[in-house]
This record gives C-alpha cells, sequence and structure tokens, in this order.
C-alpha cells in the first residue's frame, strides 16, 4: 500500500493506496505554524485504515521549505565566492553580510585561469571565525567544469575548524549560472539542518507506532526521493505542493492527452500543463524569494483569481480585484465575490441564497442588469481572463529561445484537449472555460485530493547530465558534481558516452531503488568537434539521460469524467 | 532609467560551412559558457527573445539571388536574418532601448548580387534588417558602424548609391587582409559621395589607435549626420588573438567602443579566436549595451601595458583621419567636381571574387542620375562557377524614395528587358515602393514574385 500526504498552506491532503483503488481519503485544514501535527492528524486515520497491511512507502510533500524562508527561519551562512573575470562581483544582490571575495578563476574548458592566493584564504577564514558563523557556502564560477578551488578552501575551512559547515558549489548544482547556484548553495546550507530535524522526528514518530515504510519527499519537479537523499538538497522539495497536483491530475486523466492543470483556490488559481501525456518543466530554475535559483521545477503560473476574489465595477465594467476582502457574501462577507456569482448561477449550494443575489444586484445596479445577468457576466469574465493566462503560457512556451535549427523549427503550436480543474470552485468554472477555450474540461474524481494521489504515485526520479571534453580529458555530471579523468576512455565516441551515461544513471538509479523495470530516456544528446588549426583535437559531448517524473501507472485505475 | 537591452542568441549549434571551417558549430559554443555562467539572460536589464525565420520576400528586398533565394539560404540563414528582425521590432515597439544579434552565419560581406559565399556570408544580415525597418517603420536615416576588422564591401556594395545610409567602416588595411578594399577614397556613389567612409588601420591597431578614429573621426561624422538609428556590424576579429587577423583590440577595447558609438543594433559579424576572445568580448559588449559595469571582464592573459599604440603607428593613424576630415568636410564639393555628372546614367564596371565559392563574377552597373531622387540601379552580373558555367542575370533595383518618374522608367526597363533577354539567365525587379520583388526566369519565359 502507498500513502501520500500533501501538507499544502491551507488544507492536508492525505490518501492511502491499494493496488487499484482509493481505501481512504482525507482533507483537514493545516496549522501552518504547526506542519508536524497537521502531518501526524492526516496521517494517523490513514495507518488506521491500513491495518496490518504492508505500507510500501509513504511519500510526503509539505510547506515546510516555503515556511522556512519566507519567515526567515533559516541558519544564517558566509558566503566566500571566487568569480574570476566577468560581471563586477561587487554588484551582486545576494543580500549576505558575510561574503568574501577571492581572487582565482578557472575558465568554461576547466581550466585554471588564476591561482588562489593562500593568504586571502587566510584572512577570509579568519574573518568567518571571528564572526562566528557556523555555515560557508564556497562558490566558484565554471567550478563543476574543475572543482579544484572550491575545495582547496572548503578543505582550509575543514582543517582549521572542523565544526565549521561547508557546501561547494559544484556539489549543488553543475548547471551553467554562477549566480542561481551562489543562491542555491546558499539556501541548501541555510535548511538542510532543520529539514533534516523536522524529518527525522517524523520518522522516530512513525518508528515508535511500528512504522518502518521508508519515507520519501516530493520535489518541485515532481520526482520524489527517499528521505536521506533528499537532505543533500533540501532546497528541491520547494513547490512540491503544486508538482503534487500536477501529477495527481496526470494519474486521473486519460493517458498521454495535452491538458491545462487548474487547481482554483480562494484568491489565485494555479496553473500547469501537462503536454502530451508528460507534465512541463520550466526551462529554468524556480524563482524563490525573490531570488532565481538552480531548483527544478513545473512550469507553474499563478492567477490572481480566485473563489474568494472580490469582484468591483469600474467605470462600467467588471473587474476581478487581485485581493481577498474577506468570505463570499453568500458566507457573511463583506463584498460580491466569485463564490456570490456561482451561488446565483445555481453552480453551487453554498451560502446563502438570499445573500449571494443581494451581492449581485449590488454590482447589477450600477450595471443596469438584473441579478442571474450580472452573474454570469461575472463568470464570463472570470473565464476569459482565466483563457487568456493559459493561451500566454502556452505562448511563453512557444517563445522559449532556441540555439538549434531543429529546435527553433519543431516548436508547433500546441493547444490543450482538455483543461483540468481541482480546487473547490473548480466544478463551476470549467465546463465555461472548456467552453471558451473550445475543449474538453474535466473533473475527476478525488479532485479534492488530487495532491495526495499524486505524491502518492509519484516516481523516483533521477536526471544526469554530462558533459565531456576529450581534448581536455575529463568529464563531468552537473546533478551529482562528479568530476573524472576519461584515462583510456580519451578515445571514446559520442555512442561510448552515451553508454557510459546510461551506465552511471542505472548505478545512481539503484541506489535510489529505481525498479529495475524502469525505462531510462536520452533527454538529449550533442557533439561539438574542437578544432584547433584545421584538424580536430577533442570532442565535448553534452548528454543528459533520466528516468523521467511520472507517476506508478500500474497503481491506479484512470476513471474518467466529464465536468459537463 | 536602466537600459532595456533585447538579445537574441542564435549559435546555430547544428550548422557549419564545414567541420573544420572557422563558420562552425563550436563557434559560439565558448560565449554561450561564459554568458549562460555569468548569469547575463537573468539581469533585469536583458530581454533575450527568441530568433525568428526571415520571408523570403526579407531577402529580396535586399539581394539578387542567382538563381534563386532557395538556391542561397538554409535555415540557419533565414534564423540569422530574422534574429535581426526580432530586434528590429522589439525596437520599435519600445519593447527595448537597443538591441544585440548574436547570430551566425554572418552577413556583411554579401553584396546585391549573391552567386554564392563570399568571406563566410551568404546574405547581408544588417541591409535585410535595415531594409525591413525603412519598409516597416518608415525610417529614414540610418547610419552603419562596421568595426569587423575586415572591410565591411557588401554593406558598402548595397547602400553604395545610398544617401541615405551612412556607412562606416574601419578595418585592418585591404592591403593586408581580404577582402582587399575599403581604401578612403572608395567614398560612395555620385549621389552618396561621402554616405561611405572608409578607414583602412594597419596591422597592430590598439585600443589607442581604434578610440582614437572613433572619437575624432566617426563621433563627429555621426553627430554632423544625425541618424534616425545607429546599427553596428559587430565584428570581433579585431581581437589581439584573432587567428584570420592582425590586430590588438581587446574586449575592454570594445566595451569602450560600444559604450561610446550606443548602437541602437548590433549585429555579430566575423570574429574567430572562438575560446581566447569571443567569450570575453561578447560578456563585455553585452554589458556596455547594457549600461552595466563591464571593467572586470578580461581576457586571462590581458596586462593593460601590452596594448600601448606605438608613436609610429598612432601618427599614421592621426594622419589618416586628418585626411578623411578633409574629405568628410568637402564632400559636397567633391561631389560636383567629379565627371559622373555628364550623361543620364553613371556606370562603373568591376570584377568580385568569391572565396568560399571559388566564383569569379563580372558586373556592370547603371545609376540613374536624376535630378530630384537617388535614381535607380541597373546591374548586369555573370557568374562564373568553378564548374565551368555562367550565368547572367540583370537586376533593378529602386530605391524606397525614387521619384515618380524614375520609378516608371525603371519599371519599364524590367518589362523591355524581360521582351528582350537576349544573353541574360534571370532578370530580376527590385521595387521598394511597392514593396514587391519579381524574378524572371528566362528559359522557363515565367515570372514569380517573391513572397
Amino acid at each position: 500500500m502507498l500513502i501520500g500526504i500533501d501538507v499544502g498552506g491551507t488544507y492536508t491532503d492525505a490518501v492511502l493506496l491499494r493496488r487499484g483503488e482509493i481505501l481512504e481519503k482525507i482533507k483537514i485544514p493545516t496549522k501552518s505554524e504547526d506542519l508536524q501535527t497537521s502531518l501526524l492528524n492526516a496521517l494517523e486515520p490513514l495507518l488506521k485504515a491500513a491495518g496490518n497491511e504492508e505500507i510500501n512507502r509513504i511519500v510526503l510533500s509539505t510547506t515546510l521549505i516555503t515556511n522556512l524562508i519566507a519567515t526567515g527561519n533559516i541558519d544564517p551562512v558566509a558566503l566566500v565566492l571566487i568569480p574570476g573575470p566577468g560581471l563586477n562581483p561587487k554588484g551582486y544582490q545576494f543580500n549576505v553580510p558575510d561574503t568574501f571575495i577571492l581572487s582565482g578563476a578557472i575558465d568554461y574548458r576547466g581550466r585554471e585561469i588564476e591561482p588562489l592566493k593562500e593568504k586571502e584564504i587566510k584572512e577570509c577564514f579568519e574573518a568567518v571565525k571571528a564572526r562566528g558563523v557556523k555555515r560557508v557556502a564556497i562558490v566558484g564560477k565554471f567550478s563543476q567544469r574543475n572543482k579544484s578551488h572550491e575545495e582547496a578552501v572548503a578543505s582550509y575551512f575543514k582543517q582549521h575548524a572542523p565544526e565549521i559547515q561547508t557546501v561547494m558549489g559544484y556539489q549543488v548544482s553543475g548547471r551553467l549560472n554562477f549566480p542561481r547556484r551562489v543562491v542555491t548553495s546558499l539556501l541548501t546550507l541555510a535548511t538542510q539542518d532543520k529539514f533534516q530535524e523536522f524529518y527525522s522526528q517524523i520518522q522516530k514518530l512513525l518508528v515508535q507506532r511500528g512504522i518502518t515504510a521508508p519515507i520519501y519527499i516530493l520535489k518541485a519537479d515532481g520526482g520524489t526521493l527517499p528521505f536521506q537523499q533528499a537532505f543533500l538538497k533540501p532546497v528541491e522539495t520547494i513547490f512540491s505542493g503544486p508538482a503534487a497536483s500536477t501529477l495527481g491530475v496526470l494519474a486521473l486523466t486519460p493517458i498521454g492527452q495535452t491538458s491545462v492543470v487548474l487547481d482554483i483556490g480562494g484568491t489565485t488559481t494555479d496553473l500547469a500543463l501537462i503536454l502530451s501525456g508528460k507534465p512541463l518543466l520550466a526551462s529554468r530554475g524556480a524563482k524563490i524569494n525573490k531570488h532565481l535559483t538552480h531548483v527544478r521545477a513545473f512550469a507553474t503560473k499563478s492567477v490572481a483569481l480566485g473563489g474568494d476574489s472580490e469582484i468591483q465595477v469600474c467605470e462600467n465594467t467588471l473587474e476581478i480585484m487581485p485581493q481577498r476582502a474577506g468570505s463570499a457574501y453568500c458566507l457573511g462577507g463583506p463584498r460580491p465575490t466569485a463564490t456570490d456569482a456561482m451561488r446565483v448561477a445555481g453552480m453551487t449550494t453554498i451560502g446563502e441564497e438570499k445573500r449571494a443575489f443581494e451581492a449581485m444586484n449590488m454590482l447589477g445596479k450600477k450595471l443596469k442588469l438584473p441579478a442571474e445577468q450580472t452573474a454570469r457576466l461575472v463568470l464570463r469574465t472570470m473565464v476569459q481572463r482565466l483563457a487568456k493566462e493559459i493561451n500566454e503560457m502556452f505562448l511563453a512556451w512557444e517563445e522559449e529561445p532556441a540555439y538549434r535549427i531543429w529546435e527553433l523549427l519543431q516548436k508547433q503550436k500546441i493547444r490543450p484537449q482538455n483543461v483540468v480543474g481541482i480546487g473547490g470552485s473548480a466544478p463551476a468554472i470549467l465546463p465555461l472555460l472548456g467552453k471558451e477555450m473550445g475543449c474538453r474540461a474535466l473533473a475527476p474524481p478525488y479532485a479534492e485530493v488530487a495532491n495526495a494521489i499524486g505524491a502518492a504515485l509519484a516516481k523516483v526520479t533521477l536526471r544526469l547530465t554530462f558533459h565531456f571534453d576529450t581534448e581536455r580529458n575529463f568529464y563531468f555530471i552537473e546533478e551529482t558534481g562528479v568530476q573524472e579523468k576519461l584515462g583510456t576512455k580519451r578515445e571514446l565516441s559520442l555512442a561510448d558516452a552515451e553508454e557510459l551515461a546510461f551506465t552511471w544513471l542505472k548505478q545512481e538509479g539503484d541506489k535510489l531503488g529505481i525498479s529495475p523495470g524502469e525505462e531510462p530516456e536520452l533527454v538529449y544528446s550533442e557533439m561539438f568537434n574542437v578544432v584547433r588549426g584545421w584538424s580536430t583535437t577533442g570532442r565535448l559531448y553534452d548528454i543528459c539521460v533520466q528516468f523521467p517524473p511520472g507517476i506508478l501507472e500500474n497503481w491506479l485505475e484512470r476513471r474518467e469524467q466529464n465536468a459537463e | 532609467m536602466p537600459n532595456k537591452t533585447g538579445l537574441v542568441f542564435f549559435p546555430a549549434f547544428d550548422w557549419a560551412i564545414s567541420s573544420t571551417h572557422p563558420e562552425r558549430e563550436e563557434r559560439l559554443l565558448y560565449t554561450k559558457d561564459q554568458l549562460f555562467e555569468e548569469g547575463i539572460m537573468d539581469l533585469p536589464e536583458i530581454y533575450e527573445y527568441k530568433a525568428r525565420l526571415a520571408t523570403f520576400k526579407d531577402i529580396a528586398r535586399v539581394h539578387f539571388c542567382v538563381p534563386e533565394i532557395r538556391a542561397q539560404v538554409t535555415e540557419a540563414h533565414l534564423i540569422a536574418a530574422g534574429g535581426t528582425l526580432v530586434l528590429a521590432d522589439a525596437l520599435m515597439n519600445k519593447e527595448i532601448t537597443n538591441g544585440f544579434a548574436l547570430v551566425r552565419p554572418p552577413g556583411h560581406h554579401a553584396m546585391r548580387v549573391v552567386h554564392g559565399n563570399r568571406g563566410f556570408c551568404n546574405i547581408n544580415n544588417e541591409s535585410i534588417m535595415i531594409e525591413y525597418l525603412r519598409k516597416k517603420y518608415r525610417i529614414q536615416k540610418i547610419a552603419i558602424v562596421d568595426t569587423d576588422v575586415h572591410h565591411g564591401d557588401g554593406t558598402q556594395d548595397i547602400y553604395y548609391h545610398d544617401p541615405d545610409v551612412l556607412f562606416i567602416s574601419f578595418h585592418q588595411d585591404g592591403r593586408t587582409l581580404y577582402p582587399g578594399s575599403g581604401f578612403p577614397h572608395e567614398l560612395g556613389g555620385p549621389r552618396a559621395l561621402g554616405a561611405t567612409i572608409n578607414i583602412p588601420l594597419p596591422p597592430g591597431t590598439t585600443d589607442g589607435g581604434i578610440h582614437y578614429v572613433l572619437e575624432e573621426l566617426v563621433l563627429p561624422i555621426l553627430n554632423e549626420f544625425q541618424p534616425d538609428l545607429i546599427v553596428n556590424s559587430a565584428g570581433q576579429d579585431n581581437h589581439y588573438t584573432d587567428p584570420l587577423a592582425n590586430m590588438r583590440f581587446t574586449a575592454q577595447g570594445y566595451a569602450r567602443l560600444n559604450a561610446r558609438l550606443k548602437p541602437h543594433l548590433a549585429v555579430l559579424e566575423g570574429g574567430y579566436a572562438i575560446e581566447s576572445a569571443l567569450p570575453y568580448v561578447n560578456a563585455a559588449i553585452v554589458l556596455a549595451m547594457a549600461e552595466l559595469d563591464y571593467s572586470c571582464v578580461r581576457e586571462p592573459d590581458y596586462r593593460e601595458d601590452k596594448f600601448k599604440q606605438s608613436p609610429e603607428k598612432m601618427n599614421y593613424i592621426k594622419e589618416l583621419v586628418e585626411h578623411l576630415k578633409e574629405i568628410w568636410k568637402t564632400r559636397t564639393l567633391l561631389a560636383e567636381q567629379k565627371e559622373f555628372y555628364e550623361g543620364d546614367f553613371y556606370e562603373q564596371k568591376r570584377s568580385i571574387y568569391y572565396d568560399t565559392d571559388h566564383i569569379r563574377e563580372q558586373q556592370w552597373e547603371q545609376i540613374r542620375l536624376c535630378k530630384t531622387c537617388a535614381g535607380y540601379q541597373m546591374i548586369k552580373s555573370r557568374g562564373m562557377y568553378p564548374t565551368g558555367m555562367t550565368k547572367t542575370i540583370f537586376g533593378i533595383s529602386i530605391p524606397l524614395r525614387a521619384c515618380s518618374i524614375c520609378q516608371e522608367e525603371a519599371r519599364n526597363y524590367y518589362q523591355e528587358k524581360i521582351n528582350n533577354p537576349q544573353g541574360l539567365d534571370f532578370i530580376y525587379l527590385q521595387d521598394k515602393p511597392r514593396d514587391t520583388y519579381y524574378r524572371y526566369s528566362v528559359e522557363n519565359n515565367s515570372q514569380v514574385e517573391i513572397e
């Protein structure tokens, strides 16, 4: 049996799955100041329902990292930068009081172009010590291609003050983009201990109850990792909520189709895309607390529109206000909302009908329209706004830069087959939106616990991105920080390199417990000749292989249901 | 107000002239590494755009392609040219304040008539962009400053008779480098004398020499010409490590040049020191365009004292600048003195060599000497291909602001040629006022409008 729990900002969803069926589902309000209790309260009934049957795994998705960062409850970190030539490092705004900039530089091929200065390392160390900071992030430009500078600084710290924790940029992310690597490294180190503390506690409490099922944590890219692996890069578990809902929708809708996922909440609607059955990942890392990072996440968009959105009339037109004025008027709130319109249109039965009409009449008076027509106008305005945002999201995807001819030519205009809604107002809005956009509106069964289903069924994923440089005789892996000499493999062909990449993937996959039946996938494979003078002196291969994100297909029977 | 700098980065990682040619997949690879590692695309001043494909009509506005456009361009060419159009639109829509098209393949050696590839170029990206801007947005006066180490002979050819487009090129002296042209006496046709300025610099010219030329000559001329738009043909082969040339320009030098010139649109041209120069030069130029601090962008072996201009070369440059200043000052007088004022047409004859494709071309060119407009242009061109085959074409180009008499006359000439096509394979009409472009095949006796 599988357990999935999503501790979201407002609600905590949980499900217990037996092969092919949902045995138990729970939805309770989240206590944001006490995530642990929310999580355990949701878990309790599931454990009861499971009885003595074996639980294969428990997947957790929480707002822990989001909350820690939002409340500033993270550990202080000093920052040691080795930027080399380029942007003036004084212009960076990482907002870290203890920032040190060292000489030394590595270039794009991983060559040292300027050595470190021992004296500067020593001075920086003394200063960190004097300030009493216990964590240091050491990040150099192009360190993913040559970690020697970062390691030299880290080992100096280790040698002279073993109690100081360090993280090196190359360990955190090997993707190009130094400022993002800096931010991601800072967040990694600043959240590691609190992350460990939180989940160790959960694990301990479970063990006390005799539950020994492995705990997995959901990540922003829809993959899931054993807790002990997730600990290495806790920041990757941020934004797991939208990933959970997208995976949930993936599990509950027909295989292989193109859908828009709408999670319609109180004041916001979160949009995500599933293209031909694959959730769309953002091409660049997520933005966290106004800082750009290397955290891979689903491409999502948040629209300030939901059931509690206040509706006003400005100069004879209806406007959906971005803020919430309180609950819906029909529920005793102060001002007309989208929910009141739904109530008048007969799409929901919550609240007092009389008050809902009152609310629509307030707006209708200014528009010289009866309440029913006003309500329809409100809904149409909302739907048009959503359709526009969805179109823009597809457009933004089409307009993403392409650096190769084939990429530029192959990107076709794709439009969704389905709009799939979860969240309270979805059943009311979806049919209208489907009509507006000319596609099917789906309100899947169990939509209210889609997030938990997504978490429960999330696959363990692994992505490895290789860069081989046969002239310089080395290769590295962006995600794991491995940097190795090619040695005797120096003459390797593209096919050899791909084979090596798959060998690595399998080996690392085994460690994570990816089942041997999973099909690995070649994401891309590219070769450049290194030509010096007029002859080829080496080759560069960029190869990416993965076990893609997705859901454990055989665990759930799909049932289809039109919202109309 | 921070600058909004548009970038189109199209490194064409799947296109090469041949696998070991300087124009190969690898050319902008390390530039990509440097720009991406810097996080340049994340800067709030930078707006990255996706390239698009230029249309055949965009190309026909500039070129007579022999035998047809399809034979001269690949998708990579269409995307490189289209990338410049994306930025042109963004600039005119005020989404950006300036833009840099970091695209390949390059274009500034491509002339109006295209029989094949010259100096790694098939079609002229800047000219395609400029004609698009003039047609769509009615921009009249444009200045092109070509800072590639090679003379921008293609762009010069296209605008040689156009008084509305000022073309300034500084480059390594043509006596020492391809294409062997670009001397001070090349000043533009009779109706556009002084609208072409060439500054051949001695090999070994450093930042100091180039900045002197910029400050003392280029900027004052621009100031007097008052263009609506400045375009930079941004070649990067003046760099001290370029394998195909012999100059001593640095990344800092390029950045300062850019900061002073302030082009609205820059388009990448040559530059083949793909490791030692391009990653640094491109990073520096992008920062300079965005008005950001570029002082820390330096090549690994850069030492300030290595790049002092020798007094002898500086004197040579100063004399050259004085000479060109004098020409600029007296350009109207010079135009009056030239004998080509006599008769209805100014004629010239020349031969052109296509180094990449080993094609020889003979050209007979006629410019209508009109009293009220710049006059239309007629070119008869014979390409002699390495296979021994030849193709002869006749092309007529009507400028956007041609007077109605010239327009009529030129269109009649086109019809006349079609009725009487002896010795010709193809006849072209570039009708810019109507924005229609025709190609007539003599063999098939058929006319195609290029869309």
